[in-house]
C-alpha cells in the first residue's frame, strides 16, 4: 500500500486538474452574480434571497396600468400605489440563486427547444446510419458477388475522409440545394458512416453461416434476414456504435455552426450556448453556466451509469 | 422441419445471379451516399481550390495554382501553418505520454484505479464547447481561479520560480489575451480534453501483455520497473501506439472548438491561434472566399490522409518495435 502512495499521489493531482473545470461550472450554477465576482460562498454559495433587477423592473407599472389598478388602492396617490406595487414585484421577484440560474437558463433562451433540437438530429443521424449501414455490411460480410471486394476497397478508401474536413463543399452543396437551416443540413453529411458499415462488417463476418441459410431455408428473403436475423444478433455491436455516433454528434459544434445561422429553431444545445455566451454580460455568468451545466449532464450521467459501455463505445475506433 | 424440396429451376447461376442481385440493392444506398457526400465533395473542393469561385456569384475564372501560391506566401497562412503544427506537435506527444502513464498507473492499482480512469475519462464526453467556455472563466485575468490559485503561491517558496517571482510583481498573464500564452493555452486544453482517450486506448492494450513476458523477462536479468516497461509493455504496446498516434494527429488537426470560443473573429491575438480549421471556417464560410478556403481544405485532406496511409502501412507491417 505504501509502495501505490506516490501513485495515488501523481494520480490525484491528475484528478483535480482534470475535474476543476466541472467543479467550478457546477459552482457557478449555483452562485449569486456577486459572490461569483468575488469568487466566495464555496461550492453551493451562501444561497442568499436576491433580486432578480430584471423581473422588478418589468413589473414596473406605467401611467396608465396605474390608473387601471387605482379602484383597489383607495385614497392613495399615483405614486404610493407605484411603490406599493413595486414592493410586492421586489418580494415576488426575488430568489435563491441556484434558481435563479436555472431558470434564467430556460427563460433567457428556448433552452428546451435546443436540447429537442439536439436529440432530434442526434437519434435521426444514429438511425439512417443503422437503416444505411446494415444493409450494406450484410452484404459485404455474407453475400458472393462481383465487384464486392472494390465495394469494399472504397469503404476503406473513405473512411481516410473525416467529414469535418470536407466541410466546405458539402455546405457550398447544401446551400446550391437552399437547404442550409434547415434539419436535413444538420444531418445529411453525417446520414453515411464508413466507420459503421466497417465496424458492422466485421462483426457480421463472426456470425455463423448456418443461421443464414437456415434462415434461407424457411423463405425469408435477404432484406428480411438483415433485419429479422441480423439485427438481433448485432445489438452489443450497435450499441457500442449507438453512443461512439450519439456522443459525436450531441457535442459536435464545428458543423451547426458552419449550416445554422440565425434562426434560433434549428439551433443544437452548443450553439444555444454559443449564443446566450454572446448575448450575456456580466451578471450572466451564473445562468451561463448553469445552461452549460445541462446541456453537459445526460452524457456524464449516462456514462457513470454505464461506464464501461461507454468506453468500448467511444474507443470503438480502436478496434480497427 | 420437413424435407426441403429443392427446386430444380434454382441452379447454382441463377442463384449466384440471386445475391449478386440483391446484394447490389443492399449496397446501393450506402454507395450512392458514399459518393454524394464524401467523394464528390472531395472533387468539388479539388476542382474549386484552382477558381475564384463566391457562393451568390453565377460564374468564375479559373486562376490557376494562384490560391496555393498564397497559402504559401502569404504571412497569414503562415501564421496559419505554424498554429495548427504548433498545436499538432505539442498536443499528440504530450497526450499519448500522458495517456500512456495514466493507463499504467491506474492499471498498476488495479480495481481502486478505476476512480482514475473514470474522472479522466469525463472531458472526453463532457460537450467540449461548453467546456472551452468555463475554461475561459477559469482563466480570466483577475476573477479567474487559475490566477486567484497562483496569487496562493505569491510570498511562499514558489516565488523563487521566476513564473511566480513576475506573475507576484506585476500580474498573472493576460492567458488568452496575450499572444505568446494563447496557443499554449490552446494547446493545454486540448491534452486536458484528450489524454483521458488515450488511457483508455493504453488500458485495452494492456490487458493483451501476458503476465508470462514479464516472468521471462525477470529471468532474463529484467530487475528494475523501467527495464520491464522497456523490454516488455513497451514493445507489445507498439501497435497500440501506433494507433493511438495517429488519432490522436487527426483529432489535434481538427481543433476548431476552443479556438471560435475563445475568438470569434480572427484566430487569436496576432492569430497565433489560427489552425486550419478555423481558417477553412473564416475564408470559406463567412468571407466567402472559397478558392482559398478549398485549397486550404485540399492540404489538410493531404495531411489527414497521409497520416492514415502511414498507420496502416504500419500496422500491415504488424509494428513490433
Amino acid at each position: 500500500m505504501a509502495r501505490d502512495l506516490w501513485k495515488h499521489l501523481v494520480l490525484i493531482i491528475g484528478a483535480i486538474i482534470v475535474l476543476a473545470p466541472f467543479y467550478m461550472m457546477v459552482s457557478y450554477s449555483f452562485k449569486s452574480p456577486g459572490e461569483i465576482d468575488r469568487g466566495e460562498g464555496g461550492f453551493f454559495g451562501r444561497q442568499e434571497l436576491m433580486v432578480d433587477e430584471r423581473c422588478v423592473k418589468l413589473r414596473d407599472p406605467n401611467r396608465d396600468e396605474i390608473a387601471a389598478v387605482a379602484a383597489q388602492y383607495p385614497g392613495k396617490t399615483d405614486r404610493q400605489i407605484r411603490e406599493e406595487i413595486m414592493a410586492v414585484a421586489e418580494t415576488e421577484c426575488s430568489m435563491r440563486p441556484v434558481v435563479f440560474n436555472y431558470s434564467k437558463a430556460f427563460v433567457e433562451a428556448p433552452l428546451l427547444r435546443y436540447l429537442l433540437n439536439g436529440i432530434i438530429v442526434t437519434v435521426s443521424i444514429f438511425a439512417i446510419q443503422v437503416l444505411v449501414a446494415l444493409p450494406a455490411a450484410y452484404a459485404l460480410a455474407k453475400l458472393k458477388f462481383w465487384g464486392r471486394d472494390a465495394v469494399f476497397g472504397l469503404v476503406l478508401f473513405c473512411l481516410l475522409i473525416p467529414v469535418h474536413a470536407i466541410a466546405l463543399p458539402l455546405y457550398i452543396m447544401l446551400a446550391k440545394l437552399g437547404l442550409t437551416n434547415t434539419y436535413a443540413a444538420l444531418v445529411v453529411p453525417w446520414t453515411i458512416s464508413v466507420f459503421g458499415i466497417f465496424l458492422m462488417r466485421q462483426f457480421f463476418m463472426t456470425v455463423p453461416d448456418d443461421l443464414i441459410d437456415a434462415a434461407r431455408m424457411d423463405g425469408m428473403s435477404e432484406f428480411a434476414i438483415v433485419w429479422r436475423v441480423m439485427l438481433p444478433t448485432a445489438v452489443p455491436a450497435l450499441l457500442a456504435f449507438a453512443i461512439f455516433s450519439i456522443v459525436a454528434h450531441w457535442n459536435d459544434y464545428f458543423w451547426p455552426r458552419i449550416v445554422v445561422t440565425g434562426s434560433r429553431d434549428l439551433f443544437t444545445p452548443p450553439l444555444g450556448l454559443r449564443e446566450f455566451k454572446g448575448d450575456a454580460d456580466g451578471s450572466f455568468f451564473g445562468p451561463m453556466m448553469a445552461t452549460a451545466t445541462i446541456i453537459v449532464t445526460p452524457l456524464i450521467v449516462a456514462f457513470l451509469i454505464a461506464q464501461r459501455r461507454f468506453i468500448e463505445g467511444i474507443t470503438l475506433s480502436g478496434m480497427k | 422441419m420437413g424435407v426441403v424440396e429443392i427446386d430444380p429451376s434454382v441452379t447454382p447461376a441463377r442463384e449466384r445471379n440471386r445475391q449478386a442481385r440483391t446484394a447490389w440493392g443492399l449496397t446501393a444506398p450506402a454507395l450512392a451516399l458514399m459518393f454524394l457526400i464524401l467523394l464528390v465533395p472531395v472533387v468539388i473542393a479539388a476542382l474549386l481550390s484552382f477558381t475564384n469561385y463566391s457562393l451568390g456569384n453565377s460564374g468564375f475564372e479559373w486562376v490557376g495554382t494562384k490560391n496555393y501560391d498564397r497559402l504559401f506566401t502569404r504571412s497569414t497562412y503562415e501564421k496559419m501553418f505554424i498554429a495548427t503544427f504548433t498545436y499538432v506537435v505539442t498536443v499528440v506527444p504530450i497526450s499519448v505520454a500522458l495517456g500512456l502513464g495514466a493507463a499504467l498507473l491506474v492499471n498498476a492499482l488495479g480495481r481502486i484505479g478505476d476512480i482514475y480512469k473514470t474522472i479522466y475519462f469525463l472531458p472526453v464526453m463532457a460537450t467540449l464547447l461548453a467546456m472551452a467556455i468555463v475554461w475561459e472563466f477559469m482563466l480570466h485575468p483577475t476573477i479567474g481561479m487559475v490566477n486567484q490559485t497562483f496569487e496562493l503561491a505569491c510570498g511562499t517558496v514558489l516565488e523563487r520560480i521566476p513564473f511566480f517571482a513576475n506573475g507576484c510583481a506585476e500580474g498573472f498573464p493576460l492567458w488568452l489575451g496575450d499572444r505568446d500564452y494563447a496557443i499554449w493555452v490552446i494547446c493545454f486544453i486540448g491534452i486536458w480534453q484528450g489524454f483521458g482517450f488515450n488511457m483508455v486506448l493504453y488500458l485495452a492494450g494492456l490487458t493483451s501483455v501476458h503476465r508470462e513476458l514479464y516472468h521471462a523477462a525477470e529471468m532474463d536479468g529484467a530487475k528494475s520497473a523501467w527495464e520491464r516497461f522497456r523490454l516488455v509493455t513497451w514493445p507489445a504496446l507498439g501497435p497500440t501506439t501506433v494507433f493511438v498516434v495517429t488519432i490522436s494527429c487527426i483529432r489535434a488537426f481538427q481543433v476548431f472548438d476552443t479556438v471560435e470560443a475563445f475568438w470569434p473573429q480572427g484566430g487569436g491575438p496576432n492569430k497565433s491561434t489560427y489552425v486550419m480549421m478555423f481558417a477553412i471556417f473564416e475564408k470559406g464560410v463567412q468571407q466567402n472566399l472559397i478558392g482559398i478556403g478549398s485549397a486550404i481544405t485540399m492540404l489538410f485532406l493531404i495531411f489527414v490522409m497521409f497520416l492514415t496511409l502511414i498507420q496502416r502501412w504500419l500496422v500491415e507491417r504488424k509494428v513490433h518495435y
